[in-house]
């Protein structure tokens, strides 16, 4: 364990190589991300960008084929955590490292049902906490006003935009630490997009947020750093 | 030129196809009501017995089918209760578990057990009746518990095959959404993945109830007789529709009881349609029960 870590520093990751299928997807990934700031990850595609996200939630895990090397050490709580430790739970590390995927994915259910799956996960059932966090993430994700009168209707009614920010929502529900977000405008319109990029500004003040993004006008407008992969190596940032 | 030819071929093939299907089943359909109308009254069903005082098992059916539907439906709900929670579990252990030699091992087995014949299915029910009847208690022959168990050997496979495409064919992003969100692996099949499956898992389910309804050869050797009157208890012998339809057809004595035969063969379609809407409308209920109640 890392005590002398600089207290700015977030997420580190050492050495960290990833393979799928015996093919390499990263190589020797070095790198300090800071707290409260967004870093844009960017390259051409199958770079391992979005590779290097799923290694910070260990989502990778579950998809077969897959193995990694390295380490992530990640401050959670005030305390920097080998995430890769046995003591640390998968399921309590990926409610405080969201992710947010690059389609957005409401499940089948309504906009209440959907944004308040993670408390349900975690256990919870006291139906006032419920309303309020549902209510409390549906405002920081900026979607409050749009559906606080249609809680119970089918999320994939909603646009493309507001689904997004609904996934944005689900992932912020349980108060997460880190937010990961897998091009998460790629298939928005321009509007949508703004909106978006608006809400991940307001949202660095409490949050660390690694976002994959293609588009260089996006990256500059949001991000504070920004890391360049090709080949699966950070060749820049 | 040549590709549009093809092209033009291939649809007209299809429709071709489409359009025999339908006919064929058209001409089924029509045939037995023409032969079976005239025998489609509350007689066919429950004979000189008031219809009422029958179905709150007042007074017997003799020269009704009464006891052959009640039979059939028990005996589709006995071997579907079998059948389900072991096919839907083994759909699960292969979709989300089993791997490499274990899940081709398991995949060639299943394969094997859905191209075994009824009949062999059928005799080796009637084995294990014997054997159980030696063995264990004399009490034990050929039942409608025999019956049952040996018919959801039959329909396993539809439901283990169903359920495991259902789960295998769920996108990526759906499969690591509420895992990314801190679910363990078992609540996200039981929160997103079932529910999700639902529809394709149900289409398995169908396929087992008609199996189940229009199965003669396993029944044959394993419980059902020509007059039992209405099922007493899982070890009792029991008349059934499919048995009565082949026994009229190939014992009857005179015109009127082949046409009691046909009318016989609409109930049974009868009864498959209302099983059919019956269970489409549980997956209905129960997707919105399982996805959507507030």
């Amino acid at each position: 364990m890392n005590h002398s870590a600089d207290d700015t520093i977030k997420i580190r990751v050492s050495d960290l190589s990833f393979s799928y299928r015996n093919r390499p997807v990263l190589k020797n990934v070095t790198s300090d991300f800071a707290e409260k700031s967004i870093t844009a990850l960017t390259g051409p595609s199958g770079v391992g960008k979005s590779t290097f996200l799923m290694t910070l939630n260990r989502l990778w895990e579950d998809l077969p084929g897959a193995s990694m090397e390295g380490k992530v050490k990640i401050r959670l709580q005030g305390r920097f955590r080998d995430i890769y430790d046995r003591s640390m739970a998968i399921t309590e590390l990926r409610k405080k490292v969201a992710m947010v995927f690059q389609s957005p994915n409401p499940l089948p259910m309504s906009i209440r049902k959907n944004v308040a799956f993670p408390l349900k996960l975690a256990g919870e059932r006291d139906k006032g906490v419920i309303c309020r966090k549902l209510e409390q993430a549906l405002r920081m994700a900026n979607l409050w006003d749009e559906v606080k009168d249609r809680l119970d209707d089918d999320a994939r009614a909603l646009s493309g935009g507001q689904q997004q920010r609904l996934c944005i929502a689900r992932a912020l529900i349980l108060e997460p630490e880190v937010l990961l977000l897998d091009e998460p405008t790629s298939s928005l319109d321009r509007r949508s997009t703004a909106i978006i990029e608006e809400l991940l500004t307001g949202l660095k003040e409490r949050l660390t947020i690694l976002v994959v993004s293609h588009y260089l006008e996006q990256v500059v407008r949001i991000s504070d750093r920004v890391v360049e992969f090709a080949d699966g190596s950070i060749v820049s940032g | 030129m040549k590709r549009g030819i093809l092209e033009k071929l291939t649809v007209w093939f299809s429709w071709a196809a489409g359009l025999t299907l339908l006919s064929a089943v058209s001409v089924l359909l029509g045939y037995l009501l023409l032969k079976g109308h005239e025998a489609l009254n509350p007689a066919l069903i429950f004979g000189e017995t008031p219809p009422l005082r029958a179905l709150l098992l007042r007074e017997r059916v003799f020269d009704g089918l009464f006891p052959a539907v009640a039979g059939t439906l028990v005996l589709i709900t006995l071997s579907i209760a079998w059948a389900i929670p072991v096919g839907i579990s083994t759909g699960i252990y292969l979709a989300e578990y089993a791997g490499g030699r274990v899940k081709r091992a398991l995949d060639a087995f299943f394969d094997v057990l859905a191209g075994i014949p009824s009949i062999v299915v059928g005799l080796f029910g009637f084995a294990s009746a014997v054997f159980l009847h030696r063995h264990f208690s004399e009490r034990i022959g050929p039942c409608l518990l025999i019956s049952s168990i040996a018919l959801s050997f039959l329909v396993l496979p539809y439901i283990i095959r169903t359920t495991q495409a259902a789960l295998e064919g769920i996108p990526r992003d759906i499969r690591l959404t509420a895992l990314a969100l801190g679910a363990t692996r078992l609540q996200n099949i039981f929160l997103v993945l079932l529910p999700k499956s639902l529809s394709g898992i149900m289409s398995g389910i169908v396929l087992a109830i008609g199996r189940c309804a229009e199965d003669t050869a396993v029944i044959m050797l394993t419980g059902a007789v020509a007059s039992a009157g209405l099922p007493r208890s899982l070890l009792s012998q029991y008349e059934a529709l499919p048995f009565h339809i082949y026994y009229i057809s190939s014992q009857y004595s005179d015109p009127a009881e082949l046409t009691r035969g046909y009318g016989a063969s609409i109930l049974l379609l009868f009864l498959c349609a209302a099983l059919f809407s019956a269970a489409y409308g549980i997956r209905k209920g129960l997707t919105h029960f399982t996805l959507y109640r507030p």
